[in-house]
């Protein structure tokens, strides 16, 4: 049996290389000291996941049922001391809408929000598309700093300047990974 | 035993214990049992008081952490149960106050005044410890019970819907604020 307090056992991306992007968002998370980071999961999280298990065994990943939930869990671990991350695509996003408006801001409660997108360029289904486009928009509604890592290397100082703003300034933050940086088009057409 | 005489008796038996309290009537009424630094009223995120707790819980196993959650509320989040299962921390117990209805929005009936079991399903998501409390002398026998066991415990109260008589501060950071420095945070 897995230990549930470091749930993330070997996935689809274990044994196989981690991506540069997803090794730079993990040691950025632990970097900023983000011990505490609870996911649902995704397939291009999973090298996140990987990452962490790999190489930051000090950093404690748990799941969550639905990213509206893991809202609460963080807030809950930031009112222990905690700084947690929340990991969720994009589409998650939608799902945590109130607890953002209604917990995290009115409360001041920092977090750190990494986001796999979906519905950016590269993207064959269309029912990803409308949420995806809505990202950025919902962000900037309730004023919420957010930044898409482009390249691999600028992946781990993206993640740890959000967390930077995040804690020292008790407001919340979105790292954003586009699907072209985390499954790159190779030809051909879905 | 309504609402009320449910959270203060649950207040007074965790004088030194933090408490999460969903937004409404539950807050209401932990506030007018003994408004503390330690209570955190939710003003929204209904659903979230749960998870909101079992954080708490898992950042600092060394307190006794409670929610004071609603029926109408937890159905709202009912994969936290399955959460809290998963994660099982032994210093987390959700009371849901457990009234038939949606209280604060009017009195409209909930699933639970039709059949639905919120203690069944926290044992069926893999919480070991539960319980159904009714009347003040069950809710006693719960809490006994909640202070004996590790958990994590899920506790349904059967409680009267009763009028609140008071509102906790309106001003979030404040909450917060005091709420953490208690907890020897920041």
């Amino acid at each position: 049996m897995t230990d549930p307090q470091r749930d993330h056992p070997p996935g689809p991306s274990a044994g196989s290389a981690v991506p540069s992007w997803a090794a730079g968002v993990a040691a950025g998370l632990a970097a900023a000291g983000c011990h505490d980071v609870l996911y649902v999961p995704d397939n291009p999280l999973s090298h996140i996941l990987e990452a962490l298990r790999r190489d930051h065994p000090g950093v404690r990943t748990r799941l969550a049922t639905r990213e509206e939930e893991a809202m609460g869990i963080a807030a809950g671990l930031h009112l222990g001391g905690a700084r947690p991350a929340v990991l969720m695509q994009s589409s998650g996003l939608g799902n945590t809408l109130n607890a953002i408006g209604s917990l995290l801001v009115p409360y001041q409660i920092p977090l750190l929000m990494v986001i796999s997108m979906r519905g950016d360029a590269g993207e064959w289904n269309a029912a990803q598309v409308p949420m995806g486009r809505a990202v950025v928009p919902v962000l900037d509604a309730f004023g919420i700093e957010h930044l898409a890592v482009e390249r691999g290397e600028e992946a781990e100082g993206t993640v740890l300047a959000l967390a930077h703003l995040a804690f020292g300034t008790r407001t919340q933050a979105a790292c954003l990974l586009p699907r072209r940086l985390t499954v790159p088009v190779r030809g051909g057409v879905a | 035993m309504t609402r009320f005489e449910a959270v203060r008796l649950i207040r007074e038996w965790a004088p030194d214990d933090p408490v999460v309290a969903s937004l409404g009537h539950p807050a209401y009424d932990l506030f007018a049992s003994g408004d503390r630094d330690l209570n955190f009223y939710t003003w929204g995120s209904m659903g979230l008081t749960s998870s909101i707790a079992l954080g708490l819980a898992l950042a600092r196993p060394a307190l006794a952490v409670h929610a004071l959650d609603g029926d109408g509320s937890l159905l709202m989040n009912l994969g936290a149960l399955a959460t809290i299962g998963n994660l099982a921390p032994a210093n987390l117990a959700v009371f849901v106050l457990d009234n038939g209805v949606y209280g604060t929005t009017g009195g409209q009936p909930t699933p639970t005044s039709r059949g639905a079991d919120l203690e069944a399903a926290a044992r069926a998501m893999g919480i070991a410890r539960t319980a159904t409390a009714r009347g003040e002398n069950g809710l006693r026998q719960a809490l006994a019970a909640v202070r004996e066991a590790p958990g994590p415990w899920v506790v349904v109260v059967k409680v009267e819907e009763s009028a609140p008589t008071a509102r906790p501060p309106l001003d979030c950071v404040f909450i917060k604020q005091r709420f953490m420095a208690a907890l020897g945070q920041e």
